[in-house]
């Protein structure tokens, strides 16, 4: 024992009445395999922490709510938790971002991580965590390639509430592989907007923000 | 601010003389435990054993720091411990420490120093140290955690691991005893929804319940190990399987966990878990069976019943466990 047990107790004590958020994040299984794999070309990566608690409370839970279109439910989604961002390099040069949420799905929680180039546009979609009878499918390259090019831009006009967007909406010609499994479907293009949202507060400085058209306060919706 | 890990790290940066940043998570983790134990016929403020370190009434802390250069992370140092309480026991407090570790990132792997996981069995990827249910390393069978260091490498079918640690579990003793272990899988449980691992460790490791020394020289150990984990749908199955030597004895045990996932976001999970070991002639079985209920968040609700073959010990136990972020930097 290094430290007498009364300071250590006292010590935990005075940890415990600091500060206070909460938690349950979303981390790469082993970011040194995947980042190699969204990014051949990279020579390293950077992690980062970000909360919404931390940068802005509630005013700025609100804020991505209203710009998902859907409110923040359940025990993956509350102000507290912690984002773990990945900034990945090319030598000096930062060449983008990969960013994972959690997202509650048919069969417990499932995991969307993009990689997105230093633009906000989409390269690379893939599930890290989904349990489900149509996991393989949803897991498949060509879906994940449907998303390739699209941004925040295009995923403002999908409505996670009902599930749809305009027909002539590029998210709307995204496929389904699995039609048995369209709610975990929903959920997936739900956790990529939500994806996008954050990533765009967190690290883009809001370059998509000017894109967004109010619908209406947050309360309003189910 | 109590910030073991990074103090810590900001001493490797002073030491390195590198200029770097920092990205950290700060928790903090509070559990209360009681329970019946026929055996003792009284109530208990432990799970399992008052000697074993896991589960007693205890606050603690888990603190993740990563170091990073301008153009990316170079070493993650984690501190996790805990004060519990031994309410039956000659000290009253017991200061655990867990994680205790700085992972340094290569090409070549993740290399490590300090207590972490030794590569044996389900107990080198499950994170038991909040749960009731425990894998074999609480039947001594490998360790929860050890002292040394170790390297992993994560590889698109799987992965590896190796590890030389002073295979005294909990705290650092050394008389003599040594384990080496290693581990190769192929899976990734979250991305496959599979992982099969086969694992072998040799050494000389001292007999421990927690910190409680039971046997004042290292015995001699060596196993071979197969674990099998697997979902489907809110299925969960671990297996896990290891055979050997212990103490010049022929050893083999034997754990199975088949855990049902219910209600929205998982929220509910039953599990079952019988467990066999036989030592040269001296046989023992366990069953548990757990329910575990996330309230929120950052509240879990825990409850198992475990019998214990041998002593004819029959206990229920409940947990409150806490675990909060308190800072993200």
């Amino acid at each position: 024992m290094f430290i007498k047990k009364t300071s250590a107790f006292s010590l935990l004590l005075l940890a415990v009445a600091l500060r206070l958020f909460s938690a349950v994040g979303c981390d790469l299984n082993d970011p040194d395999r995947d980042v190699k794999w969204l990014f051949p070309e990279s020579t390293s990566c950077k992690t980062v922490y970000v909360s919404i608690a931390e940068k802005g409370g509630q005013a700025l839970l609100r804020q991505v709510e209203e710009r998902l279109g859907d409110n923040f439910k359940g025990l993956y989604e509350t102000a507290d938790v912690p984002y773990t961002m990945y900034l990945i390099y090319k030598g000096p040069e930062l060449i983008g971002y990969i960013h994972g949420v959690n997202q509650k799905g048919r069969y417990g929680g499932i995991q969307v991580f993009l990689a997105l180039d230093n633009q906000g546009v989409i390269r690379g979609f893939y599930f890290q965590k989904l349990t489900s009878r149509s996991a393989k499918e949803l897991r498949r390259p060509e879906f994940g390639r449907q998303f390739v090019g699209l941004s925040l831009k295009e995923f403002y006009e999908y409505d996670p509430v009902a599930g749809r967007a305009p027909a002539s909406s590029r998210v709307t010609a995204i496929k389904n592989p699995a039609p048995e499994a369209e709610d975990d479907f929903q959920s997936s293009l739900r956790a990529l907007k939500k994806n996008l949202i954050l990533v765009d507060e967190f690290l883009l400085g809001n370059k998509y923000l000017s894109a967004f058209k109010p619908r209406g306060p947050a309360e309003d919706r189910p | 601010m109590f910030r073991v890990g990074r103090t810590l790290g900001l001493l490797i940066l002073a030491l390195t003389g590198q200029a770097l940043a920092s990205s950290s998570l700060f928790y903090v983790e509070a559990m209360a435990v009681a329970g019946y134990s026929s055996a003792a016929k009284k109530v208990i403020l432990y799970s399992r054993q008052l000697e074993e370190s896991m589960q007693k009434p205890s606050l603690g802390f888990d603190d993740i720091l990563r170091l990073s250069k301008e153009t990316g992370d170079f070493a993650l140092v984690a501190v996790q411990g805990r004060v519990a309480l031994n309410a039956d026991g000659d000290k009253r407090y017991e200061l655990q420490l867990y994680n205790a570790y700085i992972k340094f990132k290569s090409a070549a792997g993740d290399l490590w120093l300090g207590h972490d996981r030794p590569e044996l069995g389900l107990s080198s990827v499950l994170d038991s140290h909040g749960t009731l249910l425990q894998p074999l390393d609480m039947n001594g069978f490998g360790f929860d955690r050890d002292w040394g260091l170790g390297v992993k490498k994560d590889l698109a079918w799987g992965g590896l691991g190796f590890a030389l640690t002073s295979g005294s579990g909990m705290p650092l003793r050394l008389k003599g005893n040594y384990l080496f272990s290693g581990r190769v899988f192929r899976g990734i449980l979250e991305r496959d929804n599979y992982s099969v691992g086969f694992s072998a460790a040799a050494g000389r490791v001292l007999d421990m319940m927690g910190y409680t020394l039971l046997s004042p020289n290292p015995l001699p150990f060596a196993v071979a190990g197969l674990d099998i984990s697997w979902l489907s749908n809110n299925l969960e199955n671990r297996f896990d399987l290891m055979a050997g030597e212990k103490d010049r004895k022929q050893a083999l045990a034997l754990l199975w966990r088949v855990g049902l996932n219910l209600l929205p976001e998982n929220r509910l999970k039953v599990e079952i878990q019988p467990v066999f070991w036989k030592v040269g002639e001296d046989s023992f079985f366990r069953l548990g069976a757990g329910l575990s209920f996330l309230a929120n968040a950052d509240i879990t609700l825990r409850a198992m019943y475990e019998h214990d073959g041998n002593t004819r010990d029959d206990r229920l136990v409940l947990q409150f466990y806490y675990y909060k972020r308190l800072t993200v930097h």
